[in-house]
């Protein structure tokens, strides 16, 4: 459940860094920027009387999404396009500094957001058994929304012309210009595309934990780009692998070990700085080589 | 010859005397008058040649006045600010991140080694000192002294990450390190948990307890300003053996790895050791400011040393000047007063300084002082 | 595999050439030579010493200096620490001299200063005086005269020279040449090997040239001896033309 959602906000990390070559520390909070939107979303429909329908959730999703592509390419534009070019340091302060005012434009505009909000419970309740093992109807219609998400991602970058475009521009910017490819709008539909999966992964998150907090996103940040990097920066599926991946890591670490919820973040973190240290580019391979 | 010295002297001592103005300013106003002389001074010597040219011969003619003028109004701060403990605190801190930022420079800047465990290695010489004085017993000058050490020793624990990782994924790696420090600070008995350690003695050397009033030209500064001092005494220090190490063979092999590491190689130049040594050596002046924070506030905790404080440093760093020694004084000296004096902002604080810091990189991207060519002096 | 069983020697004062179209392995040797890349089979001796599986710094301290293709140079370094770099295996002076014994260190510093700006003089008489410059800010000629410097601040007994005249107009590669000669001069026990696609230049500096094709040596002897060998004309002009 976990991987799925740090699937998403990891294929958000590998997209922006096969066509930037930037690593897009604000990310994360663009993740907590969806789940914020979602609520609001959510309450406005409440208000408008729907909040319970079966639109509900779908709306939600839709308005979130729309919030964070606009806000992501927003962003794009403005401090990560521009300073793309130059060293990795810059990009670094520039992505980390973006997602603090991003972060703290929820915590001064949003009602008292420094507290943990409530997320409220729109998937369908209960549950049963299975060998055992007790399986709730929640955590199935998320890995399903989740898993959807991902089909739903593969389809645009394999059978779209953006999808194409988008692949096209990661292997070569250059070679794609020539082809065709208009290199400003294929990066703003990456960042969206990437900056929408993020929303989705924030939505999911506050109905897995029922609550959401402005500070979600540095975790999530750091977690989503460890997937990726566990995948092979620039590979799709290595993020969404690296994202599953990661839940499994944490859940079992959590299970395994005394006092295993405290440390279960440790023994992730510890397991990805030894993977990084011995399979440097990753599980499928990152991107670019040196010549000499 | 003595036009020069004028030169050099009326404009630090106008400087500073603008900048005390600024940060005792009661009033809107004056802060605003202040900030303003400040700005219309900045663009007087950008825009009118003949004054930017005569300002730099002098400066560059009078090095040693300059410098010494410097110190006088280093020395003279708490004098100026005592009517303000709080002010004099802000100003220790800045130099504390002096002595950071000179480390990290060395890792970062000079070697081009990445490293966001900044905070983590403040920590570590935080912890040490609370450890050994509180737990063990030991005076904290003792302390100081050994908390470095500490942090260039857990340091090695990325030696093998520095050597096989590079970019993204050593940002990757270190990011790991400094949220496993903080989880762990956290969560372990012997460091105090979520509290942290407590009650850590104040310094004293030579039977002179820090926390007695200093004298000064006859007049009495809050106690503070012994910290100040002592702050004062380790940024210059550190300074000083950094910029030598800057301007010697090492920091010209660090510099060609960084840029060029086939053909740093091919020069002769030791890879592997040239990356662990400026990464050692930084890590220990890192250590050295965590280890006299640790004395100078009395107590550790895990929110002190986080992954936004390695933010901080990262941009002492950057918007200073990457590779710059006096890039770091002023980045540190600019961002650590600055967000304290527009406290009043309140909560708008924090996004002014995210949003202040990608405009700076978007508009000066090689900092405010630029590393100059290696000079050998 | 890059390499297949090639066989050169070079001798004490010797230039040698080397030709072959682009991919035949001719930067994969002096990779080789020069520790970045090893050598799965085969010896390399360098006046008795094994090389193989030496690390690159460590080879490049026994006497072995190079050029690359793409100059690589430190731009926004002075001219002279691209060249000091080159001396930086030889120095005397440590960490404490840094620091705390700094006239040492300075003593040393100026003496490599001055050495530098007396191989800027060999090629350019106004290069030692932009000394403090960035390097960026020469024009391209003077860049690979930098380079060259910093290959022989090192006083290597070999020079590895990988297609210095890449990029030149007859003009610029007619300079490369005086100042290839210039090189000879200074150091006349130097042994050098040159990599290059302009005969011009092949003939011009080399007593000897070896060519390659797909990764083997297909030919060896004089200029003359090598251009007029059937798989040397072969592999640049295509059989063909060498039938007619």
């Amino acid at each position: 459940m976990l991987g799925v959602m740090y699937a998403l906000v990891a294929v958000g990390f590998t997209l922006f860094f096969g066509v930037l070559d930037v690593i897009h520390f604000a990310h994360g909070d663009i993740f907590m920027l969806g789940a914020f939107a979602g609520l609001t979303a959510l309450v406005g429909l409440k208000a408008a009387g729907v909040g319970g329908s079966l639109l509900a959730l779908p709306l939600t999703f839709a308005a979130a999404i729309l919030v964070t592509g606009v806000v992501g390419v927003a962003a794009e534009r403005v401090c990560v396009k521009p300073l793309a070019g130059t060293s990795p340091l810059m990009t670094l302060l520039a992505t980390l500094s973006l997602g603090l005012v991003i972060r703290e434009s929820v915590l001064i505009f949003y009602p008292r957001g420094a507290d943990p909000k409530p997320f409220p419970q729109l998937l369908p309740q209960g549950g049963f058994e299975a060998g055992g093992v007790a399986i709730r109807y929640e955590n199935l219609a998320i890995l399903a929304i989740g898993l959807a998400a991902m089909v739903a991602v593969d389809r645009v970058i394999k059978g779209t012309k953006m999808g194409a475009a988008i692949r096209a521009v990661a292997q070569d910017p250059e070679a794609a210009q020539m082809m065709g490819v208009n290199l400003d709008r294929t990066v703003d539909a990456t960042f969206f595309l990437g900056s929408g999966l993020a929303a989705v992964a924030g939505i999911l998150s506050g109905l897995y934990y029922s609550e959401i907090h402005f500070i979600m996103g540095i975790t999530g940040g750091v977690i989503g780009f460890s997937a990726a990097a566990i995948g092979g920066l620039g590979n799709v599926y290595g993020a969404i692998v690296g994202g599953l991946l990661f839940g499994v890591l944490q859940t079992t670490a959590a299970a395994l070990i005394p006092r295993g919820s405290e440390f279960r973040d440790v023994v992730a973190f510890a397991v990805v700085m030894l993977f990084l240290v011995f399979k440097p580019s990753g599980i499928f391979g990152e991107k670019s080589v040196e010549r000499v | 010859m003595s036009r020069d010295l004028a030169l050099v002297w009326v404009a630090e001592a106008a400087v500073f005397a603008l900048v005390i103005a600024g940060i005792l300013a009661e009033r809107p106003w004056a802060l605003g008058a202040a900030g303003g002389a400040l700005a219309a001074a900045g663009a007087l010597v950008r825009w009118a040649p003949g004054l930017r040219t005569a300002l730099a011969r002098a400066f560059a003619r009078r090095r040693g006045a300059a410098l010494g003028c410097g110190v006088v109004l280093a020395l003279a701060l708490p004098l100026a600010l005592r009517s303000s403990p709080y002010w004099t605190f802000v100003a220790t801190l800045a130099l504390l991140y002096v002595t950071i930022g000179q480390g990290l420079n060395l890792q970062i800047g000079t070697a081009g080694v990445t490293n966001l465990a900044g905070a983590a290695f403040a920590g570590l010489g935080g912890y040490s000192v609370g450890l050994l004085t509180v737990a063990a017993g030991w005076p904290s000058w003792l302390a100081v002294l050994v908390g470095p050490w500490v942090a260039v020793a857990v340091g090695a624990i990325l030696f093998v990450p520095i050597l096989k990782t590079r970019g993204h994924y050593l940002a990757l790696v270190t990011i790991a390190f400094v949220f496993i420090f903080n989880i762990l600070m956290n969560n372990l008995e012997f460091t105090g948990g979520p509290q942290g350690i407590k009650n850590i003695p104040t310094l004293r050397l030579f039977g002179y307890a820090f926390t007695t009033r200093p004298v000064l030209a006859g007049v009495a500064l809050p106690a503070h300003a012994n910290f100040y001092y002592a702050a004062l005494v380790v940024a210059g220090l550190t300074t000083w053996v950094l910029r030598r190490l800057h301007d010697s063979w090492l920091g010209l092999a660090l510099n060609t790895l960084r840029d060029d590491e086939i053909a740093a190689r091919c020069s002769g130049v030791a890879v592997a050791r040239g990356k662990l040594l400026a990464f050692s050596i930084g890590n220990f002046f890192i250590g050295l400011g965590g280890a006299v924070y640790a004395v100078i506030v009395g107590f550790v905790s895990p929110p002190d040393f986080d992954f936004g404080y390695s933010l901080v440093m990262l941009s002492v760093i950057i918007i200073g000047g990457v590779d710059s020694i006096p890039g770091v004084i002023l980045g540190a000296c600019l961002l650590v007063p600055l967000p304290e004096r527009f406290r009043f902002l309140h909560e708008y604080r924090l996004l002014l300084y995210g949003v202040v810091i990608v405009v700076m990189l978007l508009y000066r991207p090689r900092g405010l002082w630029p590393a100059q060519v290696r000079r050998y002096r | 595999m890059a390499l297949d069983g090639v066989d050169v020697a070079v001798a004490e004062g010797e230039t040698v050439g080397v030709i072959g179209p682009n991919g035949s392995g001719k930067t994969t040797l002096f990779n080789a030579l020069t520790g970045l890349y090893a050598p799965a089979g085969g010896e390399i001796v360098f006046r008795g010493r094994r090389l193989a599986g030496l690390e690159a710094h460590a080879i490049a301290r026994l006497g072995i200096a190079r050029t690359f293709q793409a100059s690589r140079l430190c731009l926004d370094l002075s001219v002279f620490d691209n060249i000091l770099i080159g001396m930086h295996a030889g120095r005397r002076t440590g960490l404490v001299d840094f620091v705390v014994r700094r006239r040492r260190f300075l003593g040393e510093i100026r003496a490599a200063l001055e050495r530098a700006s007396h191989l800027l003089a060999l090629f350019n008489r106004d290069l030692p005086s932009r000394g403090f410059e960035r390097v960026g800010q020469l024009p391209q000629i003077d860049r690979r005269r930098v380079e060259i410097c910093r290959a022989l601040a090192a006083a290597p007994t070999l020079l590895l020279l990988d297609e210095p005249s890449a990029g030149m107009n007859p003009e610029e590669t007619a300079e490369l040449m005086r100042d290839l000669r210039i090189v000879r001069e200074e150091m006349p026990g130097l042994s050098v090997v040159i990599i290059e696609h302009d005969m011009f230049v092949i003939e011009g500096v080399s007593q000897r040239v070896v060519a390659f094709n797909y990764g083997r040596k297909i030919a060896e002897g004089s200029f003359a001896a090598v251009a007029a060998h059937g798989e040397v004309r072969a592999a640049y002009l295509g059989t063909e033309a060498v039938g007619a």
